[in-house]
């Protein structure tokens, strides 16, 4: 079946085209038009992340700060907070590996990637500059992502353990822990905030393909121009 | 929380501060001369009747101790401690302490606790535990100098000793204090206790121990629980930290990470809605090309 006809296929009878459907559980294909960027394996570990994130996040912030301790009301209080945070911050943790596991092989800095380490290639990006006709799959941006959520996972996870049982450790440690889970907590939020700007808001058609999984082409080859050819000449030709 | 009635001065995990200030209040003091105690340990079972604490059962530790550390239903130890070195009274000193909270006027346990009012600082200097807002998460022991708070698994609370704040706020002493047979306990306001204080340092001076000294550490701005030392100069002999302070790792997380967080949260987002503002979305150009939806064959 020809890319245009499963196209068409698509548009008269929508999302539940079969072809359509069986196309987007592998990845880096076009279907129905559009490219399929996560399959759904990719998209049930990405949320299973952001939703333990969150659940991390808020059962943690009352516990933090006072300032947010209204927040605990929704989990039935602190009391509450304080035994649901550590659980689920080891279903974080497990989440978090899957998604290293499932995303390692993408992830290697090369070359131009490492613009993104320096302040001024991380401003150039966000001004919509330098545009680089040598984006795969992911840029710079992503990976770095990938390797601070994977290090600020790790670090979440260790202090965390130390907090849990204080007993079971030193003074210095405890009080290292708690320098250490704050420090990271605050960096992988504000992260967060950045990386939800731009999947949502700054970026659009991208949180689509966290949701069908899906990107359009023009998307492809605007943000991410070496995939979009590698895919394009792979597959079925435009 | 023992005591509705007194005033707080501070309060743990508050975010405005919670100080009346409307009456002077004296600070209060127990005072302990470590030189006269016998080690009789009527204060410990004072201390359990008075309190209504559970039985713990005792520990053979190779001393008269009566168990190795403070426990989550035993708040008053008496300390044993043989110390081989150059004394006035020859080459060894056997030093008995009174091992319990010390009411810190800078409390560390305070200041780690993230439950709001969960421990609180009287006006008083009596620094209380409310178990109603206790989480159990241990931080106070981390927090604290003196390793006095103590978890217990079977509350999922914190319990220390509260000064006897229910007797003190009626006018009574602290049940130990009351069971003292030698008078090496007294307890009122702060200034009278310094000034007893100060008059027993100087008759030991007189009498063989010029190194006798009062531990009132400025560290964490003084306590509510005095010791007189006839070796003043060694406290860690008895088991006291030298110079004790709130820890350096619970004040840099409460009093900088905290507030540098909520800012850096508070600047992450309006630097998004900043960006958003000024470079607006970057959307692809439209191509002519067909996407989902819009494609007919």
């Amino acid at each position: 079946m020809s890319d245009a006809a499963l196209s068409g296929q698509s548009a008269r009878t929508g999302v539940g085209d079969l072809a359509v459907a069986r196309a987007r559980q592998t990845e880096d294909v076009v279907a129905g038009g559009e490219i399929v960027r996560h399959k759904l394996s990719s998209r049930v570990i990405h949320w299973s992340v952001a939703v333990l994130f969150f659940l991390c996040l808020f059962t943690g912030l009352p516990v933090w700060t006072p300032i947010f301790g209204w927040m605990a009301t929704f989990f039935g209080g602190l009391a509450v907070c304080r035994w649901l945070h550590p659980w689920s911050g080891v279903a974080f943790a497990v989440a978090s590996l899957a998604m290293f596991v499932h995303w390692f092989s993408d992830m290697h800095l090369t070359g131009k990637d490492r613009e993104f380490l320096t302040p001024g290639g991380m401003i150039r990006y966000f001004r919509y500059q330098g545009e680089d006709p040598e984006v795969g799959k992911y840029n710079g941006g992503q990976k770095l992502l990938f390797w601070a959520a994977a290090l600020g996972a790790l670090g979440l996870l260790l202090s965390g353990i130390v907090i849990w049982f204080p007993e079971l450790f030193g003074q210095g440690l405890r009080e290292l822990s708690y320098v250490v889970h704050d420090l990271a907590f605050i960096l992988f939020f504000a992260m967060i905030i950045g990386h939800i700007y731009l999947g949502t808001a700054a970026e659009p058609g991208t949180f689509g393909s966290m949701v069908r999984g899906t990107v359009t082409k023009d998307w492809a080859r605007l943000h991410h121009p070496r995939w979009y050819r590698e895919v394009t000449r792979n597959g079925r030709p435009p | 929380m023992n005591a509705p009635g007194l005033e707080i001065r501070q309060s743990s995990a508050g975010v405005w501060g919670s100080s009346s200030g409307q009456r002077k209040v004296p600070v209060v003091s127990k005072y302990i001369d470590t030189s006269t105690c016998i080690g009789c340990k009527a204060c410990e079972v004072a201390c359990q009747e008075w309190n209504d604490l559970q039985i713990v059962p005792t520990a053979q530790v190779g001393t008269y101790q009566t168990m190795p550390r403070l426990d989550a239903n035993y708040w008053n130890l008496i300390q044993f401690r043989e110390v081989e070195a150059n004394v006035p009274s020859g080459d060894f000193a056997w030093l008995l302490r009174k091992d319990q909270c010390m009411h810190c006027a800078d409390p560390g346990c305070l200041k780690a606790c993230p439950a709001p009012g969960a421990i609180v600082q009287y006006e008083n200097g009596i620094v209380d535990v409310n178990p109603d807002a206790c989480i159990g998460c241990k931080m106070c022991e981390t927090g604290c100098p003196f390793d006095v708070p103590r978890y217990s698994a079977r509350t999922d609370k914190m319990a220390k000793c509260t000064l006897c704040v229910d007797r003190v706020q009626v006018g009574l002493e602290p049940a130990c204090v009351k069971a003292c047979p030698t008078g090496c306990l007294h307890f009122g306001t702060k200034d009278d206790m310094k000034e007893l204080a100060a008059s027993r340092i100087d008759q030991l001076k007189r009498s063989g121990f010029p190194q006798a000294d009062l531990y009132d550490p400025p560290g964490v701005g003084g306590t509510s629980v005095i010791t007189v030392l006839a070796h003043g100069d060694h406290p860690e002999w008895y088991g006291l930290p030298k110079d004790p302070h709130v820890p350096t790792g619970v004040r840099f997380w409460k009093n900088v990470l905290r507030p540098v967080g909520v800012i850096a949260f508070a600047a992450a987002f309006f630097a998004m809605v900043g960006h958003y503002l000024t470079y607006g979305p970057k959307k692809p150009k439209e191509s002519g090309e067909k996407s989902r939806g819009e494609g007919t064959v």
